[in-house]
């Protein structure tokens, strides 16, 4: 059974569409990740998920509930970390936890979720004393209490430190290895990377990628990042030029002598001729795998390639070859000429 | 239904409020200080009997008093600041993100904020009602407990009335502002604007079948028609029926009355009360206060997006 079902769904605000005709479908035991600049629509479509708002056009289904007219049913088995909430500065952490109990009709203790999320000591102080890490990790105890089938966390790692991320990344992957469907978004792509099975990519309201991230890399004409030092400026018709080669990704001013180029790592010489011929002396480059981030921009970015397309091209040119390096970080490889 | 773990939080929350700690010593300090004012100072040891406070009316003919209305007016506005926010407030801090993510229906909110801020203003009464009592049996007054206990249930019920009605406003407004405007608007109406108005419609029927030719409205429907529009107002049933515990339904509906009022409804009354006169009418019109507002709220907020 799918643990989410968006089919055809539009949100319009008044004058805005902030979700257009997305389908997507996150299956049960899996780790969702919805990526994209701020704006694209992921609150908007967690906010759907939720009832909170309702869709223009289109359904949308939750644990197999209708979100719209089940949703009570979708979040008794639902635990949530919403974006952009409060706390209530007068209930102390442990009030609010027992209002999750209560209201979820379960019997926990609420000690035990406090446990969990590191925040025991501060039980018994007024949630409006907690800094923007205590709320958050405050909002996930609420969210983990009777041990739901689904967990949607909105930007989960907002407002914490590098450690406090690191355990809500080890909360989140214990849930998952418990059989818990995980649908989270972020702009934070090491989260992500580090987490999900997949990852759906939104881009001003619409779903331009639906891949794990291999094969995102796979699909993806950007799977190398050239990073190429000249000796004078260049200007924006060379760059205009380089942008429209086949199989660049694309391209950026770093500096006044440098140049960031995503593209498909067999088009790296003809990216290097190409601006030696249109007299630009290149002094250095360097090239690496394309990170997370180059990937997303390259299909968040207005000039980057479009998703579908993309994979309809080059997904049988990647080889096996490729996937292996994949697996590693990053890796750097200096080309010296 | 988790509506009551919503009204426990809620009661929770709004029990902790220094709003709600202010308004309960105002209550003791009102209700025990005006006891003990009247009861320890003003009044003789034999006059010393309930309803020479509780069910303290004069009636000037143009201007009327009494301690009932004044104490109305006073809880009508403590109980609208109790909930005028408590939809738009937790809307503007994303607090009611946390609330809906839990499995409540907006219903469950509606039902339970309607509860829980009824439980906290009732409580604050409550200790204020106590104090009185206290200071009653000191003062070794007549309790008339007949007339007094229903009277505390009914300005129970009237603070209901008016959480109900700042819920309803809280649940239609999109900020926080417009919920205090409105409300500094209603409370208006009702304290101030009602009664004229009440007595200017009847006017304006009188002149509008006039111009039409249908002749006029006779004096007597017209004062019944002023009369009925004023008890519309929860702060008007809620005086009435509290004189109505102490004098008896007749008396009650002219406590208040204007000279004019009294001269026309006096013998109508004398002979029977008209139902929609009648104190169970009136009981209904106090209720259907609890019941309406927030279901107005409840229609409009079950609509919105968050």
């Amino acid at each position: 059974m799918a643990a989410i079902e968006l089919d055809g769904v539009t949100k319009r605000f008044e004058d805005v569409t902030a979700v257009s005709d997305l389908s997507l479908t996150v299956e049960d035991g899996e780790v969702f990740g919805f990526l994209g600049p701020n704006g694209a629509g992921k609150s908007t479509t967690i906010n759907l998920l939720l009832d909170f708002v309702r869709p223009t056009a289109g359904t949308v289904t939750v644990l197999g509930h209708d979100a719209r007219e089940e949703s009570v049913a979708v979040r008794e088995r639902t635990g949530v970390l919403p974006e952009g909430f409060d706390v209530y500065d007068r209930l102390t952490g442990r009030a609010h936890v027992e209002f999750a109990v209560e209201s979820k009709e379960v019997d926990a203790d609420p000690d035990a979720v406090l446990e969990r999320v590191g925040l025991a000591d501060a039980a018994d102080r007024k949630a409006g004393g907690y800094s923007k890490g205590m709320r958050q990790r405050l909002a996930l105890a609420m969210a983990l209490v009777g041990d739901p089938d689904l967990l949607i966390l909105d930007e989960p790692s907002s407002g914490l430190d590098p450690g406090g991320a690191k355990e809500m990344r080890e909360i989140v992957l214990s849930e998952a290895d418990r059989g818990t469907t995980v649908f989270f978004s972020s702009h934070i792509l090491e989260q992500v990377e580090a987490v999900c099975d997949r990852v759906g990519i939104l881009r001003a309201g619409e779903l331009v990628a639906v891949d794990s991230i291999d094969g995102l890399r796979a699909a993806s004409d950007t799977d190398a990042a050239l990073e190429i030092t000249v000796d004078s400026s260049v200007d924006d018709d060379v760059l205009a030029t380089v942008r429209g080669l086949n199989g660049v990704g694309s391209v950026e001013r770093d500096g006044a002598d440098a140049l960031r180029v995503g593209c498909d790592s067999d088009a790296k010489t003809t990216v290097v001729t190409t601006l030696e011929d249109e007299g630009v002396a290149v002094a250095d480059f360097t090239t690496r795998e394309a990170s997370l981030e180059d990937l997303f921009l390259s299909y968040t970015e207005d000039q980057g390639v479009g998703g579908e397309e993309a994979a309809d091209e080059t997904s049988g040119e990647a080889e096996p070859g490729d996937d292996d390096a994949d697996e590693k970080p990053v890796e750097d490889a200096e080309v010296s000429r | 239904m988790s509506w009551q773990a919503v009204a426990r939080k809620e009661f929770r929350d709004a029990i902790r409020s220094r709003w709600l700690h202010g308004s309960t010593l105002f209550f003791a300090l009102f209700l025990g200080g005006a006891a003990a004012l009247f009861f320890g100072v003003l009044i003789g040891a034999e006059g010393r009997q309930v309803s020479n406070l509780f069910g303290f009316f004069a009636n000037l003919g143009v201007f009327s008093f009494s301690f009932p209305s004044l104490l109305a007016l006073v809880l009508g506005f403590i109980a609208l600041s109790t909930s005028y926010g408590s939809i738009t407030g937790e809307r503007e801090t994303g607090s009611i993100k946390l609330l809906l993510s839990l499995p409540n229906s907006r219903l469950d909110a509606v039902v339970g904020k309607l509860l829980g801020r009824s439980g906290v203003v009732v409580a604050a009464l409550v200790v204020g009602f106590l104090v009185a009592f206290a200071v009653l049996v000191a003062t070794g007054t007549r309790l008339e407990l007949g007339s007094f206990v229903p009277q505390v249930a009914l300005t129970a019920l009237l603070g209901m009335a008016f959480v109900s009605i700042g819920l309803g406003i809280s649940a239609l407004a999109s900020s926080n502002r417009e919920a205090t405007l409105a409300t500094m608007g209603l409370y208006l109406v009702f304290a101030v604007l009602w009664g004229s108005v009440s007595e200017g419609i009847p006017k304006l029927l009188n002149y509008a079948a006039g111009q039409v030719g249908a002749g006029g409205v006779s004096e007597l429907t017209r004062v019944k028609i002023g009369v009925f529009l004023k008890y519309l107002n929860p702060l008007k049933v809620y005086e009435t029926l509290a004189a109505q515990l102490y004098y008896g339904p007749v008396q009650a509906r002219l406590v208040s009355a204007t000279f004019g009022e009294q001269a026309a409804l006096g013998p109508v009354l004398e002979e029977s009360i008209p139902f929609y006169f009648t104190g169970s009418f009136l009981f209904v019109v106090l209720l259907a206060w609890i019941v309406v507002p927030a279901v107005v709220g409840y229609w409009a907020f079950e609509r919105a997006d968050l």
